[in-house]
């Protein structure tokens, strides 16, 4: 065997095992819903994931929410699986839905992910009995925005309102409407977000921590309802009519504050002339008992299918960027303006940088803090449900139904709806 | 004389009232393409100057000429499909007289009673054991023998002159030939309005698609500008451009076959 053969012999050995290894290159498929957020967030995780893992690559599938859903649903209520993705975005609203609903469809992960780093009310969204399932993603961690300024020419100072409750915010927005003839905040009649918000604030939802619808005697639920009615009375709420114009207003310059969930970061950002006119107070509470200061409003979660050929991979992914990269969660809040709910994030570089936007508040430390205390609550099953159920009496009780009587039909027409 | 005026003129206002209603939406759709999102959602209502910007984000968001093609091959592939397929069956229903025929077409009449939802989870599977998930024939394939098709082509082909089908066979004539070369031409505008209507659903498709395609390279236009409009903050004005882009092949497949579209709705065969 001449030196050239054995030369050549070599190379091709080594070609075919490095053909090999290509081979064995695995392409993690993940469905999330914005280009510009959780895709977008996802595409860089990928990326930061293959620098250290050369055969490791991740593909994000841009799907529409609502799309994303009937695609999921259609797939496990037909055992279908072939065509799912190794990884899907769920929001956590809908969480309990799908796991209850696809038992075992989803990978549990409680014996490899520390969940203790998360911020608590988000892993009970994907815990069942002892298994969890998912790694927490975005959190809609609340605050109430304010502008100073409008605040000041009414006679309030920060201190004012930092620690008050919805009523007391109520009795400022009138002195804010009669003395800069401006109102308090911009409500849209027919999205229960705020009441939803005040809800969870205090630990209560449309279900039990046993999933049992509780309206009827769900004393948050009421004083929320009856807090909203009285804003709307007062006039201190500007009636406004879908998204775009519930931004406008505080935009514009319409209304003095906006109390929802820390991704409204960006819009209020969004009119550069309201630079340093700015703060971030914690959310109102209310007086029922085991009311607090901190709430949530949306969010979502990534899931492994549990029929992915890739599943140890994906949780090994998953593990390794969610749980404990701390520079990407910089990264994403810097480009995205994503709050993850990934409790370690806190104290990175980004999170303690003053915005001159706020007048130099360390804004995104603030909600990081408040993330860890979000109050626990069982979203459910049928979130959505009920919120339309809630949806459809809002009106009359704006018109003067007596509250009682509001939530007797809002429970009576929900549970006709599941049954 | 009044009177009559006098209802004329109810008569015009009822009317202009409907075509403001059903233009108005078309008006806005063009208008908010040439705007930008901060404009769109202050309510602007004129033509405004973003539209070449609007069409450069959506050019560098979508591979239109992609999503394009393969909208397009599903719609004509699928129309050509169903012409054929459904037109032999209502031609057939029609023309060749046996016992069980009314039975057999009344049983198809009643599965258009029955909602796609409850079809959609048993289609699937089929497709999925099929090995068709994820490509365009899955797409077609459930599409092409349509009883609201066949329906209307038995329609039609009642007026169709039967003495035309005999004396071919008299002549010697083989039976598909008949079909081919005598039922074909005369009942053209038939075609015609059936074309445009398989192509403008077919265009138009969306839950199925949306089901059985999974590939982004596969999608069509539809699914894509269903996921531009997913954002947490939707960009409008490039929804907008993507919606004007997706209705032109729609409105030329109409206007091209306008005249055969209503000469067929009106009954084709004179």
């Amino acid at each position: 065997m001449t030196h050239a053969m054995v030369k050549g012999i070599v190379a091709t050995a080594v070609g075919f095992s490095m053909a090999g290894a290509v081979a064995q290159a695995t392409e993690l498929s993940v469905w999330a819903w914005d280009p510009n957020f959780n895709v977008a967030i996802m595409n860089e995780a990928g990326e930061r994931y293959t620098a250290m893992h050369s055969d490791v690559t991740v593909k994000v599938e841009d799907t529409a929410k609502d799309s994303l859903e009937q695609k999921l649903h259609t797939s496990l209520a037909s055992g279908m699986t072939k065509t799912l993705p190794d990884i899907v975005l769920i929001e956590d609203y809908n969480a309990q839905k799908y796991l209850q609903a696809y038992p075992g469809a989803f990978a549990a992960m409680e014996k490899v992910v520390d969940y203790s780093s998360f911020a608590p009310y988000k892993v009970d969204v994907m815990t069942i009995g002892d298994s969890v399932y998912g790694i927490p993603f975005d959190t809609g961690v609340t605050g109430m925005y304010y502008r100073t300024d409008i605040l000041a020419d009414a006679g309030f100072t920060a201190e004012d309102l930092q620690d008050i409750t919805w009523e007391r915010f109520i009795e400022i927005g009138k002195v804010v409407k009669e003395k800069t003839g401006k109102e308090m905040l911009g409500n849209d009649p027919n999205d229960p977000g705020l009441i939803r918000v005040m809800m969870q604030s205090a630990g209560s939802w449309y279900f039990d921590k046993d999933g049992n619808v509780d309206i009827k005697n769900n004393a948050a639920l009421k004083e929320s309802l009856e807090l909203i009615r009285d804003m709307t009375k007062s006039g201190i709420a500007r009636p406004t009519m879908g998204w775009s114009e519930w931004v406008g207003t505080v935009n514009s310059g319409q209304v003095a504050s906006i109390t929802t969930g820390v991704w409204i970061t960006g819009s209020v950002k969004s009119n550069p002339d309201q630079s340093g006119l700015w703060a971030v107070a914690p959310t109102p509470r209310l007086t029922v008992e085991g009311a607090t200061q901190t709430s949530n409003l949306g969010g979502s979660s990534w899931y492994v299918l549990n029929s992915s050929e890739n599943k140890d991979a994906a949780i090994a992914f998953l593990n390794e960027i969610y749980t404990q990269d701390k520079e990407f969660y910089q990264k994403i809040l810097v480009d995205r303006g994503a709050v993850g709910s990934y409790l370690g994030a806190g104290e990175g570089a980004a999170y303690q940088t003053e915005d001159a936007f706020f007048a130099g508040q360390k804004v995104y430390s603030d909600f990081s803090d408040w993330t860890a205390q979000i109050p626990k609550v069982n979203y459910g099953m049928y979130t959505y449900e009920a919120d339309a159920a809630l949806s459809a009496q809002l009106p009359a009780l704006l018109q003067g139904t007596d509250v009682d009587t509001v939530l007797e039909r809002i429970e009576q027409q929900l549970k006709n709806q599941i049954q | 004389m009044n009177k009559h005026k006098f209802s004329r003129l109810a008569l015009y206002v009822f009317l202009s009232i409907s075509a403001f209603v059903s233009l108005f939406p078309f008006y806005w759709m063009l208008v908010s393409s040439t705007n930008s999102t901060a404009d769109i959602n202050s309510g602007k209502l004129s033509f405004g100057s973003s539209l070449m910007e609007n069409l450069t984000k959506l050019n560098t968001q979508v591979d239109l000429g992609l999503v394009f093609y393969n909208t397009s091959k599903i719609a004509i592939l699928s129309t050509v499909f169903t012409l054929i397929i459904s037109s032999m069956a209502g031609y057939g229903f029609e023309v060749y007289k046996s016992r069980n025929r009314d039975k057999v077409y009344n049983a198809l009449l009643l599965t258009m009673m029955i909602p796609f939802a409850a079809l959609m989870i048993p289609l699937f599977t089929m497709m999925a054991k099929a090995n068709l998930l994820d490509t365009h024939f899955a797409v077609m394939l459930p599409t092409i023998a349509s009883v609201f098709i066949v329906f209307y082509f038995r329609q039609c082909t009642k007026v169709f002159p039967k003495e035309l089908i005999d004396a071919a066979r008299v002549d010697g004539v083989k039976e598909w030939r008949i079909f081919v070369f005598v039922y074909w031409p005369v009942m053209r505008s038939t075609y015609a309005a059936a074309f445009i209507i398989v192509f403008m659903t077919s265009w138009n498709a969306f839950l199925w698609p949306l089901i059985v395609l999974q590939s982004a390279e596969l999608k069509t236009i539809n699914l894509v500008l269903s996921s531009l409009s997913s954002a947490y903050f939707p960009d409008f004005g490039v929804i907008m451009v993507g919606t004007v882009v997706a209705t032109i092949p729609t409105l030329a497949v109409f206007f091209a076959m306008q005249k055969q579209f209503v000469a067929g709705m009106t009954g084709s065969v004179k």
